[in-house]
């Protein structure tokens, strides 16, 4: 990631102050702005703070203080002055800009008549998570998702910061293009939080293989529907399973002849399988393999490859 | 002989310039027509499309031609996220500087100029309801020019060439 990308995220009046941080954007993991409070960021694991002259600090007293004015400026900035583009995003508390970087966003909730959040307000709090494409993430277990040349069901399990979603787009780049086990094959994406393909302007800006289709920020139930329909896929891929909607649409999808492959957030398989929505699919034998992640000292790491009935691949 | 040719000269001069100030006119209206089609592209664009303003302002770019094509070129390239610029100025100075050479009245300029200094952009129904008042209003001036565009081209004409006449009489 170069340091630009970085500088692109901020309005220029207040680039100069993300300088050193961008200088440091291959380790960079998020910038956290708070109104009044000090600016921070995460690099290389460790939580460090920006000062007015944009120099990176260690203690808190010395950093700059975020105003609200900035704020607003900087959410209207990525939203490239059209907050209404992002309204829907913004309703489930994030948004997601060019490189796929995304924007999580905080501050007074509008409900509407039912008591559904309906927009928000008075945003004072912006966690920006940097977006990086991690080739070869999946090469630890493409040799165990392939059968005789074919991709099998794979559910990723892992929880929030385990690199889930790293290691899907790169699962869906290899099986895309091809591998020493399985011959490039049509896959379609579900990228309903436009975080797989990063898809700005309708081009994806994450490298999701030659052979793949992206549908984005579309809701899973609807989008695996429209893509079997429309693109024929061989692989379909969606992140982040959280509804029993969300797994009949993908019963459905298997029984239409595709593969699949999908994410979850748990610790553990076990865990998993106590979810109501997940328990059914999990004893029907949905998927063939299950792969578990974990965050140990900031590394990403596969824990264990797992097959149908939860036995041992490799671990 | 020099009289005729004088005569000839200062009729041809007056009636020049009337057909020219006749033209200015027809491209008062055909800008004006082009600038409320424009407000109408962008709300629906707001409306349908979702698109951000900038990539509208690419869209606009591809269907239009003339000066607003590099106009909204320059808007949109400047508000990229690479340069960051902030979009309601990038977009005044680019629209002024574009309407400038346009023959156009100074509040029809504004109004275009300064459309998204009035914009909210928070909400697609307000953000697209500004610019239908925008749009209203040039539709409005558009209407009004047309209609008396061609009385007045033709009012132009005569007194351009009755000018010709009075100072021919008043030279000889």
């Amino acid at each position: 990631m170069r340091p630009e990308e970085v500088l692109c995220l901020f309005p220029d009046g207040i680039r100069y102050r993300w300088r050193e941080v961008a200088e440091q954007a291959e380790k960079l993991q998020e910038i956290r702005l708070r109104a009044g409070m000090p600016l921070s960021v995460w690099i290389g694991n460790r939580e460090r703070f920006v000062d007015t002259q944009g120099r990176i600090v260690d203690r808190p007293e010395k950093a700059a203080r975020a105003a609200s004015g900035e704020l607003e400026d900087l959410l209207k900035h990525l939203c490239r002055y059209s907050v209404y583009a992002f309204a829907d995003e913004i309703r489930q508390g994030f948004l997601t800009v060019q490189g796929g970087h995304r924007i999580g966003v905080a501050g007074q909730v509008i409900l509407d008549g039912d008591g559904r959040i309906k927009n928000m307000k008075y945003i004072r709090y912006l966690n920006i998570r940097i977006a990086h494409q991690v080739r070869g993430a999946a090469d630890p277990v493409i040799p165990c998702i392939f059968e005789n040349g074919k991709v099998l069901n794979t559910l990723l399990i892992s929880p929030p910061g385990g690199g889930k979603t790293t290691m899907l787009r790169d699962m869906i780049r290899q099986v895309s293009e091809g591998t020493a086990y399985g011959e490039g094959v049509n896959v379609s994406v579900v990228d309903e939080r436009s975080e797989i393909a990063g898809s700005y302007l309708g081009v994806s800006q994450n490298d999701v293989g030659i052979r793949t289709d992206v549908l984005d920020g579309c809701p899973k139930v609807e989008g695996m529907m429209l893509l079997i329909r429309s693109m024929a896929p061989q692989v379909l891929a969606v992140d982040e399973l959280g509804s029993i909607e969300d797994v009949q649409a993908l019963q459905m999808a298997s029984g239409c002849g595709c593969r699949l492959l999908a994410t979850v957030h748990g610790s553990s398989l076990d865990e998993v399988r106590h979810k109501n929505y997940m328990r059914y699919v999990i004893e029907e034998r949905l998927f063939e393999r299950y792969v578990t992640l974990d965050r140990r000292m900031g590394i990403c790491r596969v824990t264990g490859v797992f097959d149908g009935e939860g036995k041992p691949c490799i671990s | 002989m020099y009289k005729l040719i004088g005569i000839l000269c200062i009729l041809a001069g007056c009636a020049g310039w009337g057909s020219a100030k006749a033209g200015q006119e027809k491209e008062r209206v055909r800008h004006l027509r082009t600038l409320f089609h424009i407000m109408g592209q962008m709300r629906s664009e707001i409306s349908y499309g979702k698109h951000t303003l900038p990539e509208i302002c690419l869209l606009l770019s591809e269907l239009n031609d003339d000066c607003y094509h590099s106009c909204f070129v320059r808007i949109y390239e400047r508000t990229r996220e690479e340069k960051g610029g902030d979009f309601p100025e990038v977009w005044e100075a680019e629209v002024q500087a574009c309407l400038k050479q346009l023959p156009l009245r100074e509040d029809e300029r504004e109004t275009v100029a300064e459309l998204p200094k009035t914009l909210s952009f928070q909400e697609e129904g307000g953000q697209s309801g500004r610019i239908g008042l925008a749009e209203a209003f040039l539709e409005g001036r558009y209407r009004q020019a047309e209609e008396t565009c061609e009385n007045r081209s033709k009012m132009i004409r005569s007194v351009s060439i009755l000018t010709g006449l009075l100072l021919t009489i008043l030279l000889l």
